[in-house]
């Protein structure tokens, strides 16, 4: 075969695709990943990493469970730590919150995940650095923690190395070639690459390379904010102590580098053209102003959490981009209008802790034709001609109403939620 | 007492930049602009100076920039700076003409104290705050790292290479900031939406009786070429054979 032929291209060089490559890689297919720009430049290296293993439904956090058990073989294989166990909690300041953190704990035991209450007093031990005088509920999740996404993502990169995948980075895709509607091959400024199966894992950029088909894709660009204070020796925040979601205020968070890292999903949030970006963009050069207002929107509610933080706190700024579906579940899958063309993106901001399984997923949908999981709700083709899916303006106000609903859903009730934000 | 902090909208250095066509200057297209960092560092100074020593301290905030330059007054403004001041022009000045402009409005607004950033992130002159401290006839302490105030005037903490040098200023006086002065504040939220609503006072060159006469004309810009060209070696025999044809060692 020669050097621009495989079995298979992925387009993007972020987690998921760096771990459908290695996957595909280790059942022996040939494998060709283009990266615009270089491997995990994109949202990869602007991600948290917050595993929160108890999604909402029973096959989700199955696949968020078999992917820490991926991560621990590829920690032993690359030899770095990606896993940080530190457990989560969720928080509760209001009667609603409460009955939902109930209602988790009950889907969580009903399927042996291991979730309790935490009594407020405890918490407080834990996290002295935590408002917990206005909480009223909090679930603890031992075995949750985060991915360290830089680590990840290099480990997916060695291994796949290792089993022969090539990666081709500042190599931008800049068209599709197909052989009447089959994939063919692609364009890039390097030359032509060629395979009859492609995959679009191009994230914020995914609709644009869709697009190279005419196909729409729903899915939106949407910024997304989170700090880091430096550590402080009043409030010291030790690097097991527990990640942390309070959906009230909006805002999760977790251990880092002896700091505190405060994320949120506010109700409004930067909106990104990908088109109107210039050609060599950087995610990572990305920087929020001074006076940025989403910025501000963090600071103000992590405040409410955290009663020493401030604007004034020495923090970094860690701004990026998400790509967000309008249920923000992923798209695994192909689409009918062509064949060979996967797509494996749309991960609404939690690309780092799907990818694992996500990669299983994506080999066994190229290679088999089905997967071992039930993935009926992350399918690409769910939305295919369902009305109000296919203008670029009304996905994006999908998208967005998603993510500024997105810390009001009541988690378990997925499908409920994702059913009235179609609707 | 009142504090002048000239602030300088700048293409933000962490993008990625081109070249015009004509390769006369960057090409500002897409460019994104912040507030210069180490004015924001002077804004920031001059906010703790009002919460410490001179509660009664009056900051405002000075840009010469197009129209669009506002929006990095109000960066100023939602920091905390309280009024704001756009000098509207739409070309490149050179630090001489800035200073003469910025001399021009310190004789009007008289204030007792210019803290501005010891240079911009963009043309790295470092001479705005010595011309305009020449040109006013002040005292001038630059590079500051620490700022404190001692009966009538300013004891300053200057970073050089030889170490710190505590120099001691009598008032008015230019001061231009140092990286290590402090770290900026991120703006709150309420600072933020007060800033929004703060009325930008305005006036141009003409207006200020000065009229720009270029000292320094820009005559071509070249990138620097970035392009890094890694290859992984397996022994430290082979790394040698490449630093010598190379020519990095003999």
């Amino acid at each position: 075969m020669s050097e621009n032929t495989s079995d298979i291209i992925i387009i993007g060089g972020g987690v998921a695709g760096l771990s459908t490559a290695m996957q595909l890689a280790k059942r022996g297919a040939s494998v060709t990943v283009l990266e615009r720009e270089q491997i995990g430049n994109g949202s990869t290296g602007r991600a948290a990493g917050l595993l929160g293993q108890l999604r909402g439904t029973a096959e989700h956090t199955r696949m968020l469970m078999d992917g820490v058990e991926i991560v621990k073989e590829l920690e032993a294989r690359a030899g770095v730590e990606i896993y940080v166990q530190t457990g989560s909690v969720r928080v509760a300041e209001t009667p609603e919150r409460a009955q939902e953190l109930t209602d988790l704990i009950e889907m969580g035991q009903s399927i042996n995940f291991d979730i309790s209450e935490m009594p407020i007093d405890e918490l407080a031990k834990k996290m002295p650095y935590m408002r917990t005088d206005d909480l009223t509920t909090a679930c603890w999740c031992p075995t949750d923690g985060h991915l360290q996404p830089a680590e990840l993502a290099s480990a997916f990169h060695k291994v796949g190395r290792d089993l022969g995948v090539h990666y081709e980075t500042q190599c931008p895709v800049t068209g599709v070639l197909l052989d009447g509607n089959k994939a063919r091959g692609v364009q890039t400024p390097k030359g032509e690459f060629h395979a009859p199966i492609i995959v679009n894992a191009a994230g914020p950029w995914s609709y644009l390379v869709a697009g190279l088909t005419d196909t729409t894709l729903p899915t939106a660009a949407l910024g997304h904010v989170y700090l880091t204070t430096q550590p402080d020796p009043e409030n010291p925040v030790d690097r097991l102590s527990p990640g942390f979601r309070n959906r009230h205020n909006r805002v999760y968070g977790r251990p880092e580098n002896g700091g505190l890292l405060v994320g949120i999903y506010a109700e409004d949030c930067a909106e990104f053209d990908m088109s109107s970006l210039p050609p060599d963009f950087d995610m990572s050069s990305m920087k929020a102003r001074r006076d940025d207002l989403h910025l501000a929107m963090l600071i103000h509610a992590a405040q409410q959490r955290f009663r020493w933080l401030n604007e004034r706190t020495p923090m970094h700024v860690t701004t990026g981009i998400m790509t967000f579906t309008p249920d923000g579940l992923p798209f695994c899958g192909q689409l009918p209008d062509h064949e060979g063309l996967f797509y494996c993106t749309g991960f609404s901001g939690h690309g780092i802790v799907q990818s694992p399984a996500i990669g299983v997923i994506m080999s066994e949908l190229i290679l088999d034709g089905k997967s071992s999981y039930d993935i009926a709700s992350i399918e690409a083709d769910r939305f295919w001609e369902i009305p109000g899916f296919q203008d670029r303006t009304e996905i994006q106000q999908r998208c967005y109403k998603m993510q500024s609903s997105y810390y009001g859903r009541v988690e378990g009730k997925t499908a409920a939620a994702a059913k009235e934000v179609g609707e | 007492m009142k504090i002048i902090v000239p602030c300088k909208r700048v293409p933000d250095p962490d993008q990625k930049l081109r070249l015009n066509p004509e390769a006369t200057d960057i090409d500002t297209a897409a460019l994104t602009y912040i507030l210069n960092p180490f004015d924001a560092i002077a804004v920031e100074e001059a906010l703790r100076i009002r919460e410490t020593a001179k509660p009664d301290a009056e900051i405002i905030a000075v840009s010469i920039a197009p129209a669009e330059g506002e929006a990095d007054l109000r960066t100023a403004l939602a920091m905390g700076a309280d009024r704001a001041l756009l000098v509207e022009h739409d070309d490149t000045l050179d630090p001489w003409n800035v200073a003469r402009l910025l001399a021009a409005v310190i004789e009007r607004k008289q204030p007792e104290l210019v803290l501005m950033g010891k240079q911009a992130v963009d043309d790295d002159a470092n001479q705005t705050g010595q011309f305009l401290a020449a040109q006013l006839g002040w005292p001038q302490a630059t590079f500051a790292s620490q700022i404190e105030f001692v009966d009538d005037g300013l004891l300053v903490h200057r970073e050089t290479d030889l170490g710190i040098e505590v120099i001691r200023t009598s008032l008015p006086a230019v001061v231009t900031a140092d990286l290590r002065l402090n770290e900026p504040r991120y703006a709150s939220l309420p600072s933020i939406l007060r800033a929004k609503k703060k009325s930008i006072e305005q006036t141009t060159p003409a207006e200020l009786g000065v009229q720009p006469e270029p000292h320094v004309r820009l005559i071509g810009m070249q990138l620097i070429n970035s392009q890094r060209n890694c290859e992984k070696v397996e022994t430290a025999t082979e790394l040698l054979t490449k630093l010598r044809e190379a020519e990095v060692i003999g």
